[in-house]
């Protein structure tokens, strides 16, 4: 899970204009997303954390347009998706991927069927999703699950399937919400591991919401800060740190690893986070 | 009574041919019909793919609880003159069906409509994120993770209406609760009473025997 591999600014692969997004809960409090920007340059690993009702989940629903904003630009690869008709949309969203806290795979399909879904719905050739098929589960290390239904799988497993059937279409963006949120620390470590290898091999570009500090210092090469709405701070950690009189080191300073509250159990740390763990005991 | 049986055999036959018939018939209808029905308000419920067609899910709520109010002998005597277009008679088993189906359509409308509400939100959302449309959402998703429950509706709606055309002897519609109605209770023959319960009670037993043992058989969750 090396970082080495920070990509050059390119054009953005997602890049989010002015966005918003209201709801009322139903405490007849105003929830959503406030007028936002976001650029994520092509091959970064994009992190976004906050507070539960930070609108982190929203904001990322808003880039494959899972939810529609009220306002602003969503373009992703140079294309406004807020302009397109519905089967333009189906179409531009073949090629973003899309991972869940709680998988959402169908139970009632093998898991090959299951990686084999988006390319099925997007009519490509027998032969070619079984090519594909075969190749990210391969990639994923399941490879000997092809024929087992999900019901029968651990939770880090069901992950990777989601995972082989995000990648399977070969998308340029990968979503992934609270990926790591329902799973313990080292299957989250696993799964870690799996999603940077998935952005160094396929140079797929990732937003990843969650709530875990550890998630994000491990694996992003760049993280805003969401609060009430908005982004409100953004930060390269691409080496892995965090640095002192930010928000988001607060943050560490006062909760230690999760920003939802929730205690994070401790992970082993990778080598070259020894030295600032160390900093923010 | 196993004289009475012999005697009665013609009859019993005759009764559950025409029971059948009327199965066929309606139950054809509530799967066709009251399917896509289902399926349609399903739908255009909240939060779904044709969730902008609001309209039309009240409209076919409100139709629906409507229909599903009337008793069905009145549904049966009220829509006389509409069965009268559609079969040509007012009388016996095809007539019988015109009324059963009717009522089979939308009681089957609403227990599709159930049944798919239990496919979690969360992979039907997957599928919308893969980019897929709202018919694909249909046959890759919902019909593939709800087809257990789809199973047990089917046998439900099938144990339903072998219990309702009995009443279809009301207008001729003759069959196996009809028979019943007629020798059984109507001139205290207790023995076609019997014979024609325990008929009833192998059918409803094979029915939901089949029903529970495919609906298994298709559940991989």
């Amino acid at each position: 899970m090396s970082r080495t591999s920070k990509p050059l600014p390119a054009s953005p692969a997602i890049e989010l204009r002015g966005v918003s997004r209201r709801f009322t809960d139903p405490g007849g409090q105003s929830v959503g997303v406030q007028p936002t920007s976001l650029a994520v340059p092509a091959g970064e690993i994009h992190g976004i954390i906050g507070f539960s009702g930070a609108g982190k989940s929203t904001l990322l629903r808003l880039v494959n347009l899972l939810e529609r904003p009220d306002a602003g630009e969503v373009i992703v690869h140079g294309q406004d998706l807020t302009r397109l008709s519905a089967p333009a949309l189906r179409q531009a969203r073949h090629r973003i991927g899309m991972i869940f806290q709680h998988f959402n795979l169908l139970h009632n399909l093998t898991v090959a069927e299951n990686v084999a879904l988006p390319m099925r719905l997007s009519g490509e050739p027998a032969a070619r999703i079984r090519e594909r098929v075969a190749a990210c589960l391969d990639f994923v290390g399941l490879a000997a699950k092809a024929d087992v239904h999900p019901g029968r799988l651990s939770g880090g497993q069901k992950q990777r399937v989601a995972i082989a059937r995000a990648l399977a279409p070969e998308p340029h963006v990968l979503l992934a919400d609270e990926p790591t949120s329902a799973l313990d620390p080292r299957t989250t470590l696993d799964l870690l591991g799996v999603l940077a290898d998935a952005n160094r091999r396929f140079g797929v570009t990732i937003l990843l919401v969650s709530h875990e500090m550890e998630v994000i210092r491990r694996l992003c090469h760049r993280v805003s800060v969401m609060e009430g709405g908005q982004i409100v701070e953004q930060l390269d950690i691409a080496d892995g740190r965090i640095p002192e009189g930010s928000r988001l080191g607060g943050w560490l300073a006062e909760f230690g690893g999760a920003a939802g509250g929730a205690s994070s159990a401790p992970i082993e740390p990778a080598p070259h986070h020894l030295a600032q763990e160390s900093a923010h005991a | 009574m196993l004289e009475t049986l012999e005697e009665l055999l013609p009859e019993i036959l005759k009764a559950t041919g025409e029971t059948l018939l009327m199965m066929g018939i309606c139950l054809s209808a509530a799967l066709v019909l009251g399917g896509a029905l289902g399926l349609l308000v399903f739908l255009t419920s909240r939060g779904q793919a044709l969730e902008r067609y609001r309209a039309f899910n009240l409209l076919a709520n409100g139709v629906i609880n409507v229909v599903r109010s009337f008793p069905f002998i009145i549904l049966l005597v009220a829509i006389s003159p509409f069965t009268r277009v559609v079969a040509g008679t007012s009388i016996g088993p095809l007539a019988a069906s015109v009324p059963l189906s009717i009522a089979a359509i939308f009681y089957f409308a609403r227990l599709i409509e159930q049944t798919l509400r239990d496919v979690p939100r969360g992979v039907i959302e997957a599928a919308e994120a893969m980019g897929a449309s709202p018919l694909q959402i249909v046959r890759h998703v919902l019909l593939v993770e709800a087809r257990s429950g789809l199973v047990l509706a089917v046998t439900v709606l099938a144990v339903s209406f072998l219990s309702y055309s009995a009443v279809a002897g009301v207008v001729g519609g003759g069959g196996i609760g009809d028979l019943a109605i007629r020798y059984g209770y109507y001139r205290f023959q207790t023995d076609v009473m019997l014979i024609t319960i325990v008929l009833l009670v192998a059918l409803v037993q094979s029915i939901q025997f089949l029903g529970q043992w495919l609906a298994r058989r298709v559940d991989k969750r």
